[in-house]
């Protein structure tokens, strides 16, 4: 560590920069607007807490906020324990062909959302989807995957693309916490006579739960955030996102760029926050029960 | 686990891997046939996974009529500014906070991991604020100026290597008279290529890939990106077939620099757990 100061200033001068004009300032500004009715060409007029509390009263964003948590609640689990058993599966040291098995997995996290968006959407389509074609192989009715009258069925096909999405992404992750358990510890366990399940849940699980609890913990933000799924499938804001399939970062989106509701979006966007760190501080008091570090 | 494994899991390992890839692959697959049918064979049931006839001219429509051309100009266009931006500004930062002792480097270094929480949601209408007093609404620099700014993850991923680089070399390099700067551009900065070479490969894909930054800022459209143009056609409500040769006009760059550079961006996503 050099003691020449006035270099380490030049040096993260850029950073510096970003934190004041691009963190701080939007923090505070963000929590200042959240108390006025502003439309970005007249300045902020402060209300109090009247956004704070008409959004509290507002249908819609209980309805967002209840989709949003259907879609974690699917979500998270499912794309956890998929990544899990396709990590495990292609650690086995059998396995031919891993890095094209690895390609496959992957490929839909490089992809964006836009392209993934109209693809499913056109797989969705009622009458000549593809999806309901396969279903009416096997005898079952059509599902009207996006426009159902269900909102549980709205959301968890929107769910189950997003699986499809980032199921590669926590993959990479445990799998690289897998090929971290010793060679040595799994052989001398065969050689005791562990049976291919013993090894995984008294073995393999619990040296790969920090990395299970970084995937959780990331999909859960990333649920609650939601956005391009939305926009990629509905192909846009005002067109197909019913309160049936809202979300609140559609509705921040929709409030503030669209209506120049300004000061809702504000708030709406800082009780999005708080929910999220919630749930963050939520996941971490129940992680010493499960996750071992050492 | 090798010579221990029996026929029967061997069977079932393949059987589900490759159960698990159609089911992955299928959405490309049916992507990349429906942008080749004829407005005739996209709804036709049952569904061909081969076209006939194949039909090129929704790519055709698609590159010159719906201007995907020019979006594709300006996709690279903001992609490459991002990506000189952000590994110049981040090899910058990085490089200030692993060698000299300054006041308020343990703040920054502590604000640099928080940056990572703060929801983007909270900052985006400040953000957008900032521009429109600026002037600069309807023009590349809100997508391209923040990352010559340094973002967290580039600073975290470059500083990460350069801390684990010899601490000698900046000494030597002193003696023999070089200024800090000239150790940066000469000695540091070559040795940090293959940490160099993964945020490149992420700022490539996160740039590449933004629906979201482009959809506020932008609205003339001939200015659009890829994703944006995508999404306007869309609500145009066009065949599905000139959708899907969209929707591959968009993936194949990607897919091709991600082919290019597999193993910087797992390395990358599995030592940071992040993505871009």
């Amino acid at each position: 560590m050099h003691k020449q100061r006035y270099w380490g200033y030049v040096f993260t001068f850029p950073f510096i920069i970003n934190v004041l004009v691009f963190l701080l300032f939007p923090i505070v500004f963000s929590a200042y607007i959240s108390f006025t009715k502003y439309d970005l060409f007249n300045a902020p007029k402060w209300i109090g807490l009247t956004n704070w509390i008409n959004i509290l009263n507002k249908r819609e964003f209980w309805l967002s906020m209840r989709n949003v948590s259907m879609f974690a609640l699917i979500f998270v689990p499912l794309q956890t324990s998929f990544a899990f058993l396709v990590a495990f599966m292609l650690n086995q040291a059998a396995l031919k062909a891993k890095s094209l098995f690895r390609l496959f997995y992957f490929l839909p996290v490089i992809t964006p959302w836009l392209a993934a968006g109209v693809v499913w959407s056109w797989m969705f389509n009622y009458q000549y989807g593809v999806l309901n074609w396969f279903l009416g192989l096997v005898g079952i009715d059509p599902v009207n995957w996006l426009y159902s009258r269900s909102w549980v069925v709205v959301i968890a096909s929107i769910a189950l693309v997003n699986v499809w999405k980032g199921l590669g992404q926590s993959m990479v992750i445990l799998l690289a916490g897998m090929q971290n358990v010793p060679h040595e510890v799994l052989e001398s366990a065969q050689i005791d006579g562990a049976s291919s399940r013993q090894l995984l849940t008294h073995i393999v699980f619990p040296i790969v739960t920090p990395m299970v609890y970084l995937v959780m913990i990331l999909s859960t933000i990333s649920a609650f955030q939601t956005f391009d799924v939305f926009l990629g499938l509905f192909g846009g804001i005002t067109t197909g996102i019913s309160e049936q399939s809202m979300v609140p970062n559609i509705m921040i989106y929709r409030d503030a760029f669209l209506l120049f509701k300004l000061g809702p979006a504000s708030a709406t966007a800082w009780l999005l926050f708080f929910v999220i760190l919630a749930i963050t501080l939520f996941q971490q008091y129940f992680e010493k029960r499960w996750v071992h570090y050492d | 686990m090798t010579r221990t494994t029996p026929l029967y899991v061997k069977i079932i390992l393949y059987v589900l891997l490759i159960a698990g890839s159609i089911v992955m692959m299928f959405p490309f697959v049916w992507m990349v046939s429906t942008s080749f049918k004829t407005v005739g064979a996209i709804a036709q049931m049952p569904p061909q996974i081969i076209p006939r006839p194949i039909d090129l001219s929704n790519y055709e429509t698609v590159w010159n009529k719906v201007n995907f051309a020019r979006f594709t100009l300006n996709s690279f266009l903001i992609v490459g500014a991002d990506m000189v931006g952000a590994l110049l500004s981040c090899a910058l930062v990085a490089f200030g906070l692993a060698m000299f002792d300054f006041k308020g480097r343990k703040l920054l270094f502590g604000v640099m991991l928080a940056t990572l929480m703060v929801p983007g949601q909270v900052t985006m209408i400040p953000t957008y604020f900032i521009w429109k007093t600026f002037r600069a609404l309807d023009t590349y620099f809100p997508l391209i100026v923040p990352s010559f700014l340094a973002g967290p993850f580039g600073i975290f991923l470059i500083h990460q290597y350069i801390k684990a680089l010899p601490k000698e070399l900046y000494e030597s390099a002193t003696i023999d008279g070089c200024s800090p700067p000239g150790i940066f551009f000469r000695v540091y900065l070559p040795l940090c290529k293959p940490a160099l070479a993964a945020l490149a490969v992420f700022t490539f894909m996160g740039a590449w890939n933004n629906t979201l930054g482009p959809l506020i800022y932008l609205q003339t459209r001939s200015r659009y990106t890829l994703p944006l143009g995508l999404l306007f056609l869309k609500s145009e409500n066009p065949n599905q077939a000139l959708l899907m040769a969209g929707a591959v006009i968009i993936t194949v760059p990607v897919v091709v620099v991600y082919l290019l550079a597999q193993k910087q961006f797992i390395q990358g996503i599995a030592s940071t757990g992040l993505k871009g």
